[in-house]
């Protein structure tokens, strides 16, 4: 930066709001992981027109910057590796508005999640997403990095209570989405986003009426994978705890050390807690209880008052923390797996672990299969170091080679942005790199994040690549040829929403990708083609006890995604596979119900009326009951504005698919 | 060149201050507790932040090591963050070390005020009678120039914060007390005891007399926070020398008994200050585990209920923070007060004052005192209790200021007032 860049910072902020100090840039150098970087000056505003300013004079000058809010991330996300500004969000802290009968919050990014929690607590409501970090963690950095928390297992993770982002984008434009838009999902898209794809100054969020009854059941295992296994027994018998968490051995003494949390002296520990009426958490108690005595759990305690409640907590909130008095430095891996996986899993960190020389203390949300492996090290040590970080990749391998992900809730930021390689195909990585040069041209918001730099090589999949049903197979290599011949196309699934096909289009049609490929009842997941006819893949799933939260409606699953002609469905979808414009498929997310390795596309095709590529398959997440839902109107077609039309861009710069709606004016 | 510690004396064992400071594993859960951070929003004034600032130093990484300055002299010293931290990593302890290094010299004022608190009290005492005088007789302007003269500029401005003006003070009151013939206490008046608030020594005594029956007054000097905090650690050793010493020649049992829980968190410290003495550790620890603060000895004492005004409990950091005495005020208070008690939120947030803070950074002090008003104020009271002296100072001016319907006592001055009564009117021990 030079002297008229500092110069032009300092208008653009109020007094006392721009630091440039060395100290207090090497403040700003680090987050809660491993790697620093020093920005050249650090600005703390605290309005939204503050941070538009600054994102507009970076833009004009070039400059690159970082919006961070309390730096606690655990991937190095927050870290400026690249110099320039970093944008720290701590003093726009505001709480604006609480609406108890909207159910909605409005809060600016710096609202630390606590305090969030407190003020609402007061009216007798909550927001769930409840990292551990929620006493210091802002909300601004929750959405950044959609983190999750014990009690999304039952609830969802930051993007299923956000309702509007307002965000100040890389042009400097203030813009504000809604999860009610019609067209793909930009909100979506912007959670999650680690700060790569826009600066949010603020949030409205859902919140929820604070449950009449919460129980919470602790119990001792006589080995970590009887407790995993446990787990799954809880799952697959249909009970939805809201928090389901597992400490091994390791992690409970480290904890006592600490504080007296008077676990039981078992390898393992699970710590299971119930919400809901007084009835529903009374008889999902006993049901728990009555499982936990099937699969060999010791020392089960009980507790309903919240002070009680907290007692059993303390040692899993602690958990994290308490490594720091094992050695200087703590590396907690967030790798994720489908729960039935855990016990494979655990066997195989143990391998990793002995192989490099390590003692992990293991802590998981083990019911959405979120495992942590804390390791103390000491970073002052280059060799011990090298065996720490060797071991932790090794274990996110593990994951992706397990069909999981590399993060459940910390993000990639710089730690894990290799490991990309082994989740994701170059076609995907490719689409992430257009959608961020789609939407931050310049390339200045939190540059060098996420994935690979495109030249660094490339590596096999951890894991091979689903087959594609002959009839996908079949889509795919006619897009291909329509792409080359520049033909546009037309997608259409069921023909129950929209009918015609423009006379220049070839069609695409989705109807013969009919087949449920995978149905995984223990996990409560289904993979099914997009082709499938949602009423009757309803009346199947709901003849074996299983439920989608979808209501009566016709036409195809594809169909009801791609128009939003149920919204509430974005909740429950985990993956999909899409056929880019080009013919390639790129396949995102997965079985894990957790997973925030790389732009959310799975949500951001919701509405996007086959203009982004065309839904092969999607994988969603069952439910143990059904759910009375209304069917809304009609789905509304979108006419693509600004931002829209630049992640069409990305997809498919030539308007190929259902080009109509990107059309120039 | 200012001594550095280079040992401290962790919640993990010995180790030096680098090691100490390389303890923090920046994971950030102390940010919310850090009171300058949490008005500020400064990774740079955050216990975090100073602790990352600190080991630059140490590893002489930062080219410009006075642009650490700032970050370092905005720390309270509270220890929030050391009682958030899973770690404990002594903040507090491991600021302090940066400030030496960045420091060439020892503080001149702290210096000379040491000098005069722990050796020369009678002479501390005759300039400040002079300077309580002036004030008294509406000559603050010309107190002012006088302390500044003979180079207390920072008392200057402390004067202008401090309400009171006593003419006498603690230790020639409390030197008239005939030696009790079976000591059941030792009292050690703190600096601020001692030379602004005697009221709150001579209620001190009186609730230990009342309690614990007879005891002596240990005519102690500085304990040397002064020192270790702004000045030269050496000073301080040679404080904590003077008064282990007197507390042997007085018998060397306890308890020893202080009412500024700044002072007596650091008296219970004094084993840190002589790691690499092992005859002087061994006494300091002897020392150390023989002292009380006044909250300690309320909590676990017979206390009858007095007629009060809606009462609420500040924590004076040094008790809850700096000897983990969360509950002990707040618990004596409850009983003192029984239905006129009122919970504080952020009880245990600093007010600001801490010792010279509220001189050095007014600024800062001014934003964490009105905060603490308004949550005093939120609660209804009309009387706040703190167990610090700074805080007294602190949040007489702070609420006098910001809420003036409330005033502000120490614990000793409420359990003595509630004693007289409960004699007077006959009051059980309250519930």
């Amino acid at each position: 930066m030079t002297k008229p860049d500092f110069a032009a910072l300092q208008d653009a902020l109020a007094p006392g709001a721009l630091l440039t100090g060395e100290a207090q840039l090497a403040a700003y150098s680090y987050d809660g992981a491993s790697a620093r970087g020093r920005p050249e000056a650090v600005a703390l505003p605290r309005s939204a027109e503050e941070v538009r300013r600054v994102v507009e004079l970076c833009r004009r000058r070039g400059i690159p910057y970082v919006a961070r809010g309390a730096g606690t991330n655990l991937s190095g996300g927050s870290v400026p590796l690249r110099g320039g500004v970093v944008l720290c969000l701590a003093r726009l802290d505001r709480i604006l508005r609480i609406d108890t009968s909207a159910l909605c919050a409005v809060v600016e990014p710096g609202v630390v999640n606590l305090k969030l929690q407190e003020e609402l607590e007061r009216t007798g409501h909550y927001y769930a997403p409840d990292p551990s970090s929620f006493r210091v963690s802002t909300i601004g950095g929750n959405i950044a990095e959609n983190s999750g928390g014990p009690r999304c297992l039952k609830y969802g993770v930051t993007t299923d209570h956000v309702l509007a982002l307002e965000a100040v984008m890389p042009g400097g434009e203030l813009a504000r989405f809604s999860a009610e838009d019609a067209g793909p999902e930009l909100m979506s898209l912007l959670v999650g986003s680690e700060g790569t794809l826009g600066v949010v100054t603020k949030a409205w969020l859902r919140i929820l009426p604070l449950p009449a009854a919460v129980r919470t059941v602790l119990a001792g295992f006589p080995s970590v994978e009887a407790a995993v296994r446990c787990v799954s027994a809880l799952i697959a018998a249909g009970v939805v705890p809201r928090a389901l968490e597992a400490l091994d051995r390791a992690t409970v003494a480290t904890v006592s050390a600490y504080r007296k949390a008077g676990y039981p002296d078992t390898e393992a520990v699970l710590l299971i807690e119930m919400d809901g009426s007084a009835e529903s958490t009374a008889r999902e108690a006993a049901e728990v209880e009555r499982l936990l005595a099937v699969h060999g759990a010791s020392e089960v305690r009980s507790a309903e008052q919240a002070e009680d409640r907290e007692r059993l907590w303390e040692g899993r909130r602690g958990a994290y923390a308490a490594c720091a008095r094992l050695a200087p430095n703590v590396l907690v891996e967030d790798g994720v797996v489908p729960r039935d996986r855990l016990p494979e899993v655990v066997r195989r960190i143990r391998d990793i672990s002995a192989r490099h020389g390590i003692q992990p203390a293991l802590l998981f949300h083990a019911g959405d299969g979120n495992i942590h492996p804390n390791i103390a090290y000491d970073e002052r040590d280059p060799e011990q170091t090298r065996r720490v970080k060797a071991a932790g990749q090794e274990m996110l391998r593990a994951c992706v080679e397990l069909g999981g992900s590399l993060s459940g809730e910390h993000g990639i930021g710089t730690e894990k942005r290799e490991a990309m390689r082994w989740l994701h195909a170059p076609r995907a990585l490719r689409l992430f790199r257009d959608i961020k040069a789609a939407i931050d041209p310049e390339g200045l918001a939190n540059p060098g994040k996420m994935w690979p730099d495109e030249d660094s090589g490339e590596e096999p999949l951890a894991r091979p690549p689903r087959p594609l049903s002959a009839q996908a197979r079949l889509l795919a290599e006619k897009v291909k040829a329509c792409a080359g011949q520049g033909r546009p196309m037309a997608v259409r699934g069921s023909g129950s929403r929209w009918k015609g096909v423009p006379p220049d289009c070839a069609e695409l049609a989705t109807a013969r990708l009919d087949a449920v490929l995978d149905w995984d009842q223990g996990n409560y997941t289904i993979t099914v083609e997009a082709g499938v006819s949602a009423r009757s893949l309803r009346a199947e799933l709901a003849s074996q006890g299983f439920h989608l939260r979808l209501p009566e409606l016709g036409g195809s699953l594809g169909g009801i995604l791609a128009t939003k002609a149920w919204p509430g469905l974005r909740e429950d979808v985990l993956g999909a596979r899409l056929i880019l414009a080009d013919g390639e498929v790129v396949d995102l997310g997965g079985k894990v119900v957790k997973n925030v390795a790389g732009y959310d596309v799975p949500r951001l095709v919701l509405g996007s009326w086959g203009t982004l590529g065309v839904i092969v398959d999607v994988t969603l997440r069952l439910h143990s009951s059904p759910v009375e839902l209304r069917a809304p109107g009609e789905p509304r077609p979108f006419a693509a504005g600004t931002w829209q039309r630049r992640v069409k861009a990305a997809f498919d710069p030539r308007n190929l698919l259902n080009p109509w709606f990107c059309a120039q004016p | 060149m200012t001594l550095q510690l280079k040992r401290l004396l962790t919640d993990l064992g010995e180790k030096s201050s680098y090691d100490a400071a390389s303890q923090c594993c920046r994971c950030g859960y102390c940010e919310q507790a850090c009171p300058t951070y949490v008005v500020t929003g400064d990774e740079t004034r955050s216990a975090r932040g100073r602790n990352q600032l600190v080991r630059l130093l140490m590893e002489q990484k930062l080219a410009d090591p006075a642009s650490a300055r700032d970050g370092l002299d905005t720390c309270l010293l509270c220890g929030a963050c050391t009682a958030a931290c899973y770690a404990q990593v002594a903040t507090a302890d491991i600021v302090l070390e940066g400030r030496r290094m960045l420091s060439a010299e020892p503080h001149r004022l702290a210096r000379a005020l040491t000098w005069l608190m722990a050796e020369h009290r009678e002479l501390l005492g005759l300039l400040l009678k002079a300077a309580n005088l002036a004030k008294r007789l509406g000559l603050t302007a010309l107190a002012r120039p006088v302390l500044r003269l003979i180079g207390l500029p920072g008392l200057a401005l402390a004067e202008e914060h401090v309400q009171e003006a006593p003419l006498t003070f603690l230790h020639e009151i409390l030197r008239r007390r005939p030696p009790a013939a079976d000591p059941q206490w030792l009292y050690f008046a703190a600096c601020g005891s001692d030379f602004l608030y005697p009221r709150v020594g001579e209620a001190t005594v009186a609730v230990l007399e009342a309690l614990r029956g007879e005891g002596d007054f240990m005519d102690n000097g500085c304990c040397g926070l002064l020192a270790y905090n702004y000045g030269d650690a050496a000073d301080a050793r040679a404080a904590a020398r003077r008064n282990i010493a007197r507390f042997e020649a007085a018998g060397g049992q306890g308890p020893v008994v202080g009412d500024c829980s700044s002072c007596v968190a650091f008296l219970k410290s004094y084993p840190q200050l002589f790691l690499s003495e092992p005859d002087w550790r061994k006494r300091a620890e002897r020392f150390a585990a023989a002292v009380r603060d006044v909250p300690e000895v309320l909590a676990a004492a017979p206390l009858p209920g007095a007629r009060l005004p809606a009462t609420t409990c500040h924590d004076s950091c040094r008790a809850c923070h700096g000897q983990g005495l969360k509950d002990e005020a707040r618990a004596a208070v409850r009983r003192l007060a029984g239905a006129s008690y009122r919970e504080l939120a952020e009880s245990d947030m600093c007010c600001g004052g801490a010792g010279a803070y509220a001189f050095r950074n007014p600024a800062l002090s001014d934003d964490l005192v009105r905060r603490k008003a308004s949550r005093i104020a939120a609660t209804g009271a009309r009387l706040a209790v703190a167990s610090g002296t700074s805080c007294l100072i602190q949040l007489a001016q702070g609420l006098k200021k910001y809420y003036p319907e409330c005033e502000v006592v120490h614990i000793s001055e409420l359990a003595a007032r509630a004693l007289a009564q409960g004699d007077i009117d006959g009051t059980q021990a309250g519930a």
